[in-house]
């Protein structure tokens, strides 16, 4: 009789075990971080397809899409270790027309402390951005052709501008990636990265179980703004095959970016 | 009443009947996790091998895996006139009628049926645009059809990939204009079919729904994947100086800038199945292009860019067909690009009426597109009509 009783009162303890234990989340010393992404033009969410817009060098100016990369994230302690992720699966895309892009679950195990800073490359950089990185769409459609240097767009940014005189709306694609340098015979001597290390200088600290939510904001208009003006009608719609416009738009790009952190 | 109360008060009789109790329940709990044995319905899984350098994303239904069968039959339906419901010699209709193999699953311009290459329906009602070439759609992620109408998100559970476009198919006043439920009376009626049926879907009953499924199935092994460019990118073969100044030209802003819709060696589909306003025309009036599904007014105009495979076996071109060969296209966007308020960010030369090439760079520019032709993709013979159908008749 007591063994009958013990053994109905095990199986009990056991289900119940089973039961709490699939259902109870596992506490380890570990957090989350969240990175999220937004796009701002002069501290307002852009609007897309609407001329609305006028940049440093008084283009008027709309944004269509947005499409980038971002790589290489590193936590930074005040002691100068890092937390490194630069690994190839650890790249985001995103872009404006798929809102699914803008929410990354970065990592759930990242080990909690005081942190100074956050650098990442914007764009992907020289090892890892080979033809053949990625295997799905849209990430393939970012590729970059083979004879101007291979690999992928860093970005698409895609709008139209006002010529100076003009009143038709004309198309500009601010395509960054590899760069060319040519000879006088329009052959290629050789190629440049423009991808750049973005750091986002604000301390933080990272509790136990703690999620941690960092929005990465571009503010679009900085990237025709500081420290080199930017203007269409000097250097065009299509930059591509155009070294001295890519560096500005790689010199300025430090400045675009933003961040907000929140906490839960 | 006297057993109740000898379960209340015995507990040695408690005891074991809990322990009865939690056996019987785990074993139908077990029982219950096993799928029904159907003895008869054992189809084959058919698995895409994703070629060399193409994308590993396919837009295949959960509810429509790929079978060996599914496959087999989709494919007998696909060339079956009698899909029309309609069993009159001259009254017989099926996908084949218009997609034909060799012109790249499209009608073809010099088909005596279908003058200039724009086809019509059974009931002689014209088609609304020209027609789009069948190749590749298991990597169509973005929507089907010009305006990308048929679409995995669309609300409307019809609407939403291949297997309704055979619905649609069937019904449209354009196309078979006919009656699902004499095809599928008629099908069913046919000695063959009702045994592929239980072979592919585990029933002999004919449904439209599982005719949709099959002939999905078989559209999605229509794979064009062994051009001489798809060569040359595995190192199978080298280009000429002409292709290779031409894959330049498609590959560059300043030159033909072709490959931000089109793709390029990064994305061999060679389309990237979006749509553009590509600076055709300053008026607009079709009431079936891009915004006809967006209702953005940036989407006014705008058509898929479908891919460049096989391209030059299917014409004419442009969601209107008004371009008859590949040297009017080029001219188009060389030097008669027009602007309006929709014209796509993309088509940077607008400016100048299109991308200036010279006579040369044209006809390099052809000569890389010609690269794209698959002779293996227009004449494999598991695409091709079956030699009889499941009734022997041919």
């Amino acid at each position: 009789m007591i063994r009958i009783k013990f053994l109905i009162s095990s199986l009990l303890l056991a289900f119940t075990g089973i039961f709490l234990f699939s259902c109870t989340k596992n506490n380890s010393d570990s957090s989350t971080i969240v990175f999220t992404f937004s796009h701002t033009v002069d501290g307002q969410p852009v609007q897309f397809d609407t001329i609305k817009y006028i940049n440093a060098a008084g283009n008027q100016y709309s944004v269509s899409n947005i499409q980038y990369f971002v790589s290489d994230f590193k936590f930074w302690k005040h002691d100068g270790t890092q937390l490194n992720y630069t690994n190839p699966q650890d790249i985001h895309y995103v872009d404006t027309d798929i809102p699914g892009t803008f929410t990354w679950n970065f990592s759930n195990n990242i080990i909690p402390g005081d942190y100074d800073s956050i650098t990442f490359n914007f764009g992907i950089d020289t090892l890892k951005n080979k033809p053949g990185l990625f295997s799905t769409t849209p990430e393939m459609d970012m590729s970059w052709p083979m004879m101007m240097g291979g690999g992928y767009h860093y970005m698409k940014l895609n709008g139209k501008w006002i010529p100076a005189g003009g009143t038709e709306a004309l198309p500009f694609g601010v395509h960054l990636g590899i760069g060319q340098v040519y000879n006088a015979d329009s052959t290629i001597n050789h190629y440049v990265q423009n991808y750049f290390v973005v750091k986002l200088d604000k301390s933080f600290t990272i509790l136990n179980g703690q999620t941690k939510t960092f929005n990465i904001n571009m503010n679009i208009e900085k990237w025709f703004k500081y420290p080199y003006v930017y203007n269409f009608d000097v250097y065009g719609g299509s930059i591509m095959g155009n070294q001295e416009a890519q560096n500005i738009f790689k010199k300025n790009g430090k400045f675009v970016f933003s961040e907000s952190i929140s906490s839960r | 009443m006297k057993g109740l109360l000898r379960l209340a008060t015995n507990p040695k009789s408690v005891s074991i009947r809990m322990i009865r109790f939690i056996c019987v329940l785990s074993v139908l709990l077990i029982g219950g996790c096993k799928k029904e044995k159907e003895s008869s319905y054992t189809p084959t899984p058919y698995v895409i091998q994703i070629p060399k350098f193409f994308p590993s994303n396919l837009n295949i239904p959960s509810d429509n895996p790929m079978t060996v069968e599914g496959i087999a039959l989709g494919r007998y339906l696909f060339y079956d006139g009698r899909l029309s419901g309609r069993t009159s010699p001259d009254s017989l209709m099926s996908c084949c009628t218009c997609h034909i193999q060799e012109y790249s699953f499209t009608c073809g311009i010099n088909n005596p049926s279908f003058p200039g290459g724009m086809p019509h329906g059974l009931t002689g009602i014209p088609t609304p645009h020209a027609m789009m070439p069948m190749i590749n759609l298991a990597w169509n992620n973005n929507g089907y059809l010009w305006n990308g109408m048929i679409r995995t998100d669309n609300p409307d559970s019809h609407r939403r990939n291949i297997e309704d476009l055979v619905w649609m198919g069937i019904t449209a006043p354009h196309e078979m204009h006919g009656d699902t439920n004499r095809t599928v009376a008629l099908i069913q009626s046919i000695p063959g079919y009702p045994e592929l049926f239980k072979k592919a879907f585990g029933s002999d009953k004919v449904t439209m729904k599982n005719i949709g499924k099959a002939i999905a199935q078989f559209i999605r092994t229509l794979i064009s994947s062994n051009s001489r460019f798809d060569k040359y990118l595995r190192g199978e073969t080298q280009l000429s100086e002409q292709e290779l100044s031409g894959f330049e030209i498609f590959t560059t802003e300043n030159g033909g800038d072709c490959f931000h819709c089109h793709g390029e060696s990064g994305n061999p589909l060679f389309t990237t199945n979006l749509f553009y306003n590509n600076g055709k025309d300053t008026v607009f009036t079709d009431t079936r292009d891009r915004y006809s599904v967006t209702r953005k007014t940036v989407n006014i105009g705008a058509y898929k860019a479908p891919t460049l495979r096989n391209v030059e076996v299917r014409g004419p071109y442009m969601h209107d067909g008004r371009y008859k060969t590949l040297d009017e296209v080029i001219d188009f966007y060389s030097e008669k690009v027009v602007w309006s308020p929709y014209i796509d960010p993309l088509m940077h030369h607008v400016a100048t009426g299109g991308v200036r090439l010279t006579s040369k760079q044209k006809s390099d520019l052809k000569a890389f597109i010609h690269t794209l032709r698959d002779d293996e993709f227009l004449t494999n013979p598991d695409f091709a009509k079956p030699a009889t159908f499941p009734d022997g008749s041919k």
